[in-house]
Formats: C-alpha cells, structure tokens, sequence
C-alpha cells in the first residue's frame, strides 16, 4: 500500500505545480492592470506606476513566480491587494461560507433523497409514481439559478418569509443564519437530492428482492419493518460512496448559486477578484481548487486500491 | 403592504408548507424579514435626541484598506473613525472647524496659519498634535496612496510646526481648492498606518472607533467616548452589514433589519419609494457623474462638431427617468447645483435635439458611422440606451463591455477606443478640483488625448486663485464650463444623487462634501 | 437500472447490418414517450428561435419611450423591459443566440474531445500528457474557468464557445478513451487482430463504430450542460455581449422587477427549463435505445 501511495503522490504533485505554472501564466497573460483598479477611477499613470512597484508588479514574471511558489510552499500565499488582509485568512473565510452552504445543502439532499427513494419504493400506484419520477426527473436536470429564481419568487416576493439573499454566519447567530441559508441550500440541494433518490431506491428494490427479504417475509414480518430495519442498511453503503462523489458537484454548482444569492463564498470571492486581478488571491484560489480535485481523487483511487489488489500491484 | 400583514402570512405559509416545527419554532421568535422592534415605540412621535443604542447600517459594497486615502465606495467608514481639518457647511461651502480651531489665509495666498483644537485624542488615546497634519500631508502626496487630490497637497511644499497645536503651510502657489483638501483628508493614526492599510486595524479621532472588519459580510465601531464634540456621538455603537445584492439589501431594509441602506440606486429603490415607514434622502453631491468620453484622435471625433453631435442626440431626461427613476440631475455641465460654476442655462445647453445632431454630423461630413463603446460591465443599462439615442441620428456602436481592471487601465494608458460612458467625481467642490484631480478632465494628460492651450490656461488661472470666491475666480470657473461645453470630450449626461434610504425614526445623518457619511449628530426617536 | 454511464455492447454483427441496426436502435429509443416528450420540447423551443421574424414585429433592440415594464397589454403581448424593449422579441431572439452559441460550442468539444481520446489510446506518453490536462480542465468548476477564461478574451460570443468548447472536452475525451480501451480488449477485437487486421483497420471498423454509442449519448447530455453554463454565464454578465438578447442576461435584469412584472422573468425561466429537461429526456431515450 506504501509502495503505491509513493507512486502516485509524485503525479499528484506534479499536477499541482503544473497548475501553479498555468495560472500563474494564465493571469499574467489577461489584459488590465491590478495597479489601475487600486488607483481608482479619477487617478493618474504615476499613482499605477507606483502601485506597480509597490506591489512588486514591475519584477521580472520569473522572479514573481519564484517568489510565490517559494512562498506558497511554506503556507504563506500573500496579502490580496484589494482586501490587504492575508491571502490566507481571506480564503479560509470565504471557504467556510461555502462549505456552510455545502454542508446545508448536504443536509437537504440526503434528508430529500432518503424521503423520495423510499417513498419510490413504497408509492404503489402508478399517478404517485410518475409525480415522483417526474420531481426527480426535473430536481436532477434544472439548473440551480433557475431553481433559485423560483424559490426567490415564491418565498422572498409572493410570501415574504425569507430573505432574498445575503448572509448571516449560522455560527453567529443560528436563528437568523438559519433563514438566509434555506433557499441557497434547497437550490444546491435539489440534483443532488435526486441523484441520491435514485441510489437509495434501486438499492432498496434490489435488498428487497434479496432471499433473506423474501424469507423474512414469507415468516411474517411487516413490510415496513422489513423496509426500515433490513433492506434500508443494506442499500445505504452504494448511497454513501455516491454521496462522496457527489462533493465536487456541490462545489461547482455552488458557484452558480452564490451569484443568485448573493452569498459571499468562493464564487462571489473569484469574481471579484478575477474582474479586479487580485492575483493573489486568484491564484490562491485556483490552486485550492485544484488540490481540492487532486485530494478527491487521490483518495478515489486509494479506495479503489484498497478493493482491488490488481490496481495496487499492476 | 404593511409589515405586520405580512408577518402573519410568514406564520400561515410555514404551517401551509409544513416546513416542521424546528422552522416555526425559530421563525416565531426571530426573523430575517420579519419587523425588528420599532425604537419608537414609547417616544409618542417626539424627534428629540436621544443617546443609546445601535445602528445597523447596510451597505452594498465592502470596505477597501487600499482605498482608504482616495474618495471610494465605502461611504461609511471615513468619516466615522476619522476627522478631517476643515468641513463644509452644506448650504454656503464655507469651511467650518473640525480638527482646525481656526486659521489664516496669508494676503498672497501662498501659505496657511493653523490653530489646532486642543485636547484631541487619537483611539488608542494618544495626542492629536502638529505632526499629525505634517504626517498626513506626507502620505496623501505618496503616489501609491493614489489619492485624487494628490496635485493640491503636492502645493504644499513645506510645514513649519510651531507648537504641537500650531503650524504653518507655505504653498508653491496659491491654490482655490485648498479647503477641498482640508475636507478631504482624513487625519490617520501615523503608528497604525501599516494596520490600517490591511484593514486591521483603523485608528482615528473620529466619534467611533473601529473595531472589526469581516471582509465581504461586517463592520462593527463602538461609541468613541473621549470623542472632542461634548456629548456626541448619540449611539453607542454602529454595526455595518454588507449586503452585496440590491434587493437583498432593500429587503433588509423593508424589514427594518436596517436602519439605513446606503449604495442603492433610485431604480433599486422603488418598493420604498412611497411608503411613509422610510425616508430617501437626496444628497446631490458625491456620486459624480455620468458622462460619454470621446477620444479625440480617433476620426471623426477630432472633430468637435462630431463629439458636440454625440451630445445633442443623448436623451438625458430619459436616462434620468429611465435608468435612475428620476433621481438625478440631466446636465451636460459636470455640477452639481450647490457648485459655484453651475448654471440652469449651462446645464441645459445640450438639450435632446437629435436633429441638431443630425444636421452637425452632416456639417462635419461625417456619415456611415460605425464607433465602438466600451463601457464597465456593471453599466449595462447606460450604455445601451446611449447606443440607441445614438443609432437614432446614424451613428451605429459596438458595445464594448470591460471588467473593472480592464476599464480602469484604459481609461489610464489612454486606450480607450472611439467612445466610451463612465462616471467621474470631484465636480461638487470648488470647480478647479475638478480639472486638476479627475483624470479624464486633466489638462496635461486625459484619456481623451484632448490637449489645448486654452484649456491648460482656464484650468491653471481657476485652480491658482487666491479667493475661491472673489469675481476673478468665478469668471474663471464660466470659462472653465465655456471650454467644456465647447469641445465636449468629457460629454457629460447626468450629476448622480447619493441617495440614504432609511427607516422613519432615523434622524440627522448627513454627509461631507466626499460623500462620507456623517453620524455624529444621528439618533433613533 | 443501470448506472447511465455503463454501455453493454451487443453481439457483434457485420458492419453493413449493424449499421442498419444501430440507426434502428436509436430511432426506436427515441419513438418512446420519454424520446417524444423530449424531441417536442426542443423542437418548440428550437421552432420558436427560429420562426422569430414571423412571431413578432418588433425589433428586439428597438427602445420604445412609450411602455416601460408594461406587463402585457395592447402591442406587446409579453409585456416590455425597463429600456422599453418588447420582452416576447428579446425571449425569441435570445433562444437563437443562446443555441447558435452551444450548437457551435459542443461540435467542437466533441471533435477535440474525440481526437485527445484517439491521441490517447494511440501512445501511453500521449495518454498520461492527455490525461493530466483534463483533470486540469476539470478541478475548476465551469464557471470559473468561465471566468478567467473571460478575463483573458474579454465579454462577448467567441468566449462563450470557447469556455464551452474547453468545459466540453473532457467529458467526451474520457467517455471515448474508456470506450475503446474496453472495447480494444473484447473477443471480437482480438479475433480481428490475429485474424491480421491492422492496427487502422482494427480501429475505424471494429473498435470504433461500437465505442460510438457513449459518444452520441452525451453529446445530447453535453448540449444541455451548455445551455446550462451559456446561461450561468449570460447571468452574471460575461456571456453575449448587450445589447443582443440572451436569456441568462434577461433573467438577471429581471431581478428587480420580480414583484410588479413576474412575466419578466417567467420567459427565460420557462425556456432554458424546456430546452434541459427536453435535451435529457433525449439523451435517455437515446441511452435506452443504445442499450437495448
């Protein structure tokens, strides 16, 4: 196991600093000057141009590069320009805003999915079934701003019991927290939701087909009991790796609905420091991502070692 | 709709939903969008002032550190945690005291005598002395600190401190705008400067000191109370929420999550317009200004009577109407009425007359137009009914949208293409700030490439007068309007108004003359 | 039922017949409910893009002074924007900019995403260059890549296909890659191989007509991820560029209006709804027939 883990750690670093290269590139190549955003609208060249120095702009891009990678392996990604606080700090902030989103919308999906899985399972007749392939059908495919702009009509504009955007920490202050949480969460929620419905489903139709199922329940044991106590732990495991997999698509889709949200996450942070060329913490941010991507994947593939001897001899 | 009508629908639509008693029982203690407990309640109407209590503020925008010394966005903080030397009345824009007692303009206008107020303490309960203002002059001249009135304190040449409350300001030449300075700039801490500069932390002598900042979500200042006005501040703290959205915010507001919202346009503002629970206040001073550059060594806008064609076919009044739900002043001169340089007639030289423009494009020979304008991204609605007025008189664009770092490094490498709308301030004060601290009214170098030796001397005379006020200066300032209005490279469409949307029972927030919000003298009753 | 993303592959039939056979597969998976249900909504949305001239009158960009946020009534059956602009116009128009933009972005992504794949199977030093640049494309989420990508070009139409062309390329990339591989490996393969078939021959006659099926499945699934991240895009402001109509940029003007003038936002909300549900019941359809 050691000796595959030594193998494939090498690569993974090797994307990291690839991507480091890219963006850093990447950035340097897009047209506009982080010096001139900080200038303001009615300043003049000689304000940028010692903006630039200041900022070390003025440096040759390998010297930069250098600087920051020497940097960034020791943790230390810089002060973003705009916010002047730690690259560090700033991203830890905003990274938790998102995952507090994630994690709320987590919720909801596994509460959502649990419910329409089952309920796919025990809905005998054929109006309830199609209503609820029909929900799963649409939750799985509409887009979350489309969702969200629904929800904002209904809960924010028709009825006004919600806040229609904004944040509160839930840590803060739980109640209020609470209510600017619900329609981002649900709007994130809802593929996830039915991505899972389906697992939970087919795991229940198969554990339910199982002998032991039949035998249980041909020795009298009611159906809901059978349900609950036997098929629902045997068809959760597929669900939970499901669930994993499902992470970087929560992360993604949280982009989108921090925009119609107005939710000062990642997304919300990328924009404004992508439009105002906070180097920094663009590159801070995209690197995160990255390893993000590289660590899922890396573990994936442990996983699959961990099952599969082949894979960790081969 | 009244407020309570809808916090028993919030109840029905909960139960109706079956959202499950967790959901019921938070919401039925506290609410996001439900109605905050009026302050009013036991004053029986009365508006005497009284201390205690906390403001919430929303704002739609964060602070910036790197901001700090430049007129920007946050409204709110400058002059909360900070004072300055001088402020204007509102009415006259005569300078009263503020950190300066009392002072001396010398006869040939090239030095200042300084008496400071005495026993002004900084936050951290150090001394305000001379060598406060010997430092702050220092750091507004430093280039990186890119503050707009950088050329007016470049003036001061040298400081001569005679006591910690007495100084002197020799000047290289007399300048007008002096006392625009003195509102300007903000006296720091000079051993915090670093901390304040990340944000960490802010150290003034202002009637609040500040005492944290979460970048994107809050500020929270508490009741200075060493503050030098005997009695002031009324509240005992001010907490500011940002709240980057325009409806979220109003939301807030018609919640009463907020007392008072700042950043919102007249358009965001509809919903509270009319109703009696809130007040919009106007303030005409501070917002800039929207305006169409023209680059004039792009052909045919070389030709003036092209860029004064451009002017005649924009429907100001429509972008009033339109794009501001009428707050605003349509005006093709860049003042604010409390300007001294403002005119009604001025003001209305270029009405809408697109057969005027026309017959001017038809003049110069210039048809088959096709230009392209860029514009910031966020001003999407400006530019595209500029481009309609525009394809009316046959002048056909391309819109060009440009992110906030790609905007900013054209309109100051000089690389904006034919035409593009923008918005530029510094035209509330005295005239000749405008001419030398805007860039796109620079007489030396502008992103227009406009240079003329008419305009470089308007400029010079009206910003080298002794007397701001005096006959001389004022006819200065009419040429100043004459030459703009003539060449139109800056064609001004509309003075912006800095709008304070607030609950009813909020009472005496004001703003200086750089629209930073002013608290000392505000309460809840 | 299977995880979509698992192909079985039939029997192995000569080509000519099978052909035949996989064209049949298709249309059979298509002629279900769910294939009609889907084909209709496109076909709607798509007729309604296209037969714009002939649906109204007005020009989508033509500023009227006379009815601002008009919620339908007397010329504008839809109603009108807060520049005055016909909002029926402005929805029809935008169906054609927003499918010219992901018609021509996903061909693209399927191209380069086919080739990497082929480039990949070919050589294993290719394979693992290939393989490392698409996990660079895909740790971003789509619209930041969108983003940056925006940063580099600037705003407008060629941007927007280039991020969905780029977001694109690695779903169909691995898709294929894995399909050969698997394939490569089967009995029919190998008896081709001894039987002395060369490594081309083995390829564009064997390999790849049955590896084909994933490839046409998702570029359905793919068409409806763009729609979906053309209108992301269009909606915080870096998709086309104003004042051309897009159904994303109409949605987010709507913002504020949602109260007095909720047929506003309703249009584009019903559309983009229509187009990505209508798309994923196609490539369903398409999956059950290629399964069958």
């Amino acid at each position: 196991m050691t000796g595959y883990l030594l193998r494939r750690l090498p690569s993974a670093f090797g994307v990291l600093l690839l991507a480091s290269f890219v963006i850093f590139l990447v950035l340097r190549a897009v047209p506009g000057d982080p010096a001139a955003t900080l200038a303001g609208s009615d300043s003049s060249p000689d304000a940028v141009a010692a903006i630039r120095h200041d900022l070390g702009l003025d440096r040759p891009l390998f010297a930069q590069y250098g600087t920051w990678l020497a940097d960034a392996v020791r943790g230390d990604f810089g002060r973003s320009y705009l916010i002047g606080g730690s690259v560090s700090d700033l991203l830890g902030q905003r990274i938790g805003n998102t995952v507090e989103l994630t994690l709320g919308a987590l919720l909801f999906a596994i509460t959502l999915g649990l419910v329409c899985g089952v309920l796919g399972v025990t809905v005998k007749n054929r109006i309830g079934q199609t209503l609820l392939s029909a929900f799963n059908s649409l939750s799985l495919v509409v887009p979350g701003y489309v969702t969200g702009f629904l929800l904002v009509f209904a809960f924010a504009v028709t009825w006004r019991v919600l806040p229609p955007g904004g944040h509160e920490s839930i840590l803060a202050d739980p109640q209020i927290g609470f209510q600017y949480l619900l329609m981002p969460a649900l709007a994130l929620a809802l593929p996830t939701a039915a991505v899972l419905a389906r697992y939970v489903k087919d795991g229940l139709e198969q554990a339910l087909g199982e002998d032991y199922s039949r035998t249980a329940k041909s020795l009298g044991i009611p159906p809901r009991r059978l349900l609950w106590r036997h098929a629902l732990p045997n068809a959760l495991p597929p669900v939970l790796t499901a669930l994993g997999m499902q992470v970087g698509v929560l992360l993604g889709g949280a982009v989108v609905v921090e925009a119609v949200f107005a939710w000062p996450g990642l997304g919300t942070l990328a924009e404004q420091a992508v439009t105002r060329r906070d180097y920094p913490v663009v590159q801070a941010l995209l690197l995160f991502l990255v390893a993000v991507f590289v660590a899922v994947q890396l573990l994936t593939d442990i996983a699959y070692a961990l099952l599969d001897p082949r894979v960790r001899l081969g | 709709m009244s407020v309570p009508a809808f916090a028993t629908s919030r109840r029905t639509v909960l139960r109706a939903a079956g959202a499950g008693a967790v959901a019921l029982g938070l919401t039925a203690c506290k609410s996001a969008v439900d109605d905050r407990k009026s302050q009013s309640a036991g004053a029986g109407g009365s508006a005497a002032p009284k201390r205690g209590g906390t403001l919430q503020i929303g704002a739609l925008t964060d602070f910036t550190p790197a901001l700090l010394f430049t007129q920007s966005s946050s409204f709110f903080l400058p002059r909360l945690v900070f004072n300055t030397l001088t402020a204007y009345d509102p009415k006259t824009l005569a300078p009263q005291p503020q950190l300066a007692k009392s002072w001396q303009v010398a006869p040939d206008g090239t030095s200042v005598a300084l008496q400071l107020r005495e026993g002004v303490k900084f936050h951290t309960g150090r001394p305000f002395t001379s060598d406060d203002v010997v430092f702050a002059l220092a750091n507004l001249k430093e280039p990186k600190r890119s503050a707009q009135l950088r050329a007016t304190a470049a003036v001061v040449t040298d400081v001569d401190v005679k006591s910690p409350t007495e100084l002197t300001l020799r000047l290289a030449h007399p300048v007008s705008n002096l006392f625009d300075l003195f509102e300007f700039m903000i006296i720091p801490d000079k051993e915090t400067i670093d901390d304040a500069l990340t944000g960490k932390k802010l150290v003034g002598t202002g009637p609040f000191v500040f005492k944290s900042w979460t970048p994107g979500a809050s500020l929270s200042f508490a009741r200075n109370p060493d503050y030098f006005v005997p009695d002031r501040p009324y509240f005992d703290g001010v907490e500011v929420r940002i709240i980057g959205q325009s409806d979220a915010l109003v939301a807030a507001l018609r919640s009463k999550q907020v007392h008072l919202a700042l950043g919102l346009g007249g358009r965001d503002l509809q919903p509270v317009k009319d109703d009696k629970q809130f007040a919009v206040t106007q303030f005409d001073t501070g917002n800039g200004a929207w305006y169409v550059g023209a680059n004039v060594s792009v052909k045919p806008l070389d030709d003036k009577r092209v860029r004064q064609a451009v002017s005649y076919a924009v429907n100001r009044d429509r972008i009033v109407q339109q794009g501001l739900a009428g707050f605003g002043l349509a005006s093709s001169a860049p003042w604010p009425k409390s300007s001294p340089a403002y005119s009604d007639a001025t003001a209305k030289r270029y009405a809408y007359d697109p057969a005027k423009a026309k017959a001017l494009l038809a003049e110069a020979g210039a048809g088959n137009l096709d230009l392209p304008l860029a514009y910031l991204s966020s001003a999407q609605q400006l530019a595209q009914m500029v481009q309609f007025d525009l394809q009316q008189v046959g002048i056909k664009t391309t819109l060009e949208p440009l992110d906030p770092a790609k905007f900013q490094t054209q309109l100051i490498g000089q690389t904006m293409p034919a035409l593009w709308v923008g918005a530029h301030g510094f035209a509330q004060l005295h005239p000749s700030t405008l001419a030398v601290s805007a860039y796109p009214f620079n007489e030396a170098k502008n992103t227009s490439k406009f240079s003329d030796p008419r305009y470089t001397e308007i400029v010079q005379r009206a910003w080298q007068q002794v007397d701001a006020d005096s006959p001389t200066a004022r006819a200065a300032y009419q040429d100043l309007t004459e030459v703009l209005l003539d060449q139109q490279f800056v064609i001004d469409l509309v003075v912006l108004a800095q709008l304070y949307a607030a609950t009813g029972d909020l009472h005496g927030v004001t703003q200086n003359q750089f629209a930073s919000t002013v608290l000392d003298d505000a309460y809840l009753a | 039922m299977t995880a979509p993303a698992t192909f079985l592959p039939g029997p192995v039939p000569a080509a000519a017949a099978r052909k035949r056979r996989v064209r049949n597969r298709y249309l059979r998976g298509l002629a279900t409910p769910r294939g009609i249900i889907g084909l209709a909504l496109v076909g709607l949305v798509l007729a309604a893009g296209l037969a714009a001239p002939l649906l109204t009158s007005y020009d989508p960009n033509f500023q009227t002074a006379d009815a601002l946020l008009s919620p339908g009534s007397g010329g504008h059956p839809w109603g009108t924007d807060e520049l005055g602009r016909d909002l029926l116009s402005r929805l029809l128009y935008g169906i054609r900019a927003d499918l010219l933009v992901v018609l021509a972005g996903v061909p693209i992504a399927a191209l380069a995403g086919c080739s990497l794949a082929l480039l990949a199977t070919a050589h294993r030093a290719a394979d693992v260059a290939v393989q490392r640049l698409f996990d660079l494309v895909l740790s971003f989420p789509g619209l930041i890549l969108g983003l940056t990508v925006t940063a580099v070009m600037g705003v407008g139409r060629g941007t927007v296909i280039v991020v969905i062309a780029l977001v694109e390329t690695p779903g169909f990339g691995r898709l294929l890659r894995g399909a050969i591989l698997v394939h490569r490996d089967r009995e029919y393969a190998v008896a081709a191989r001894v039987g002395g078939a060369g490594p081309l021959r083995l390829l564009t006659r064997h390999v790849l007509p049955n590896a084909a099926d994933p490839v046409v499945v998702h570029f359905a699934l793919a068409m409806s991820v763009a729609v979906i991240l053309e209108g992301a895009m269009s909606f915080i402001g870096i998709g086309i560029r104003p004042p051309e109509a897009a159904l994303g940029a109409t949605l987010a003007a709507s913002r504020p209006y949602l109260e007095d003038h909720p047929a506003y936002a309703l249009g584009p909300l019903v559309v983009i709804t229509a187009l990505v549900v209508g798309l994923n019941l196609i490539a369903e359809a398409l999956n059950r027939g290629a399964r069958r």
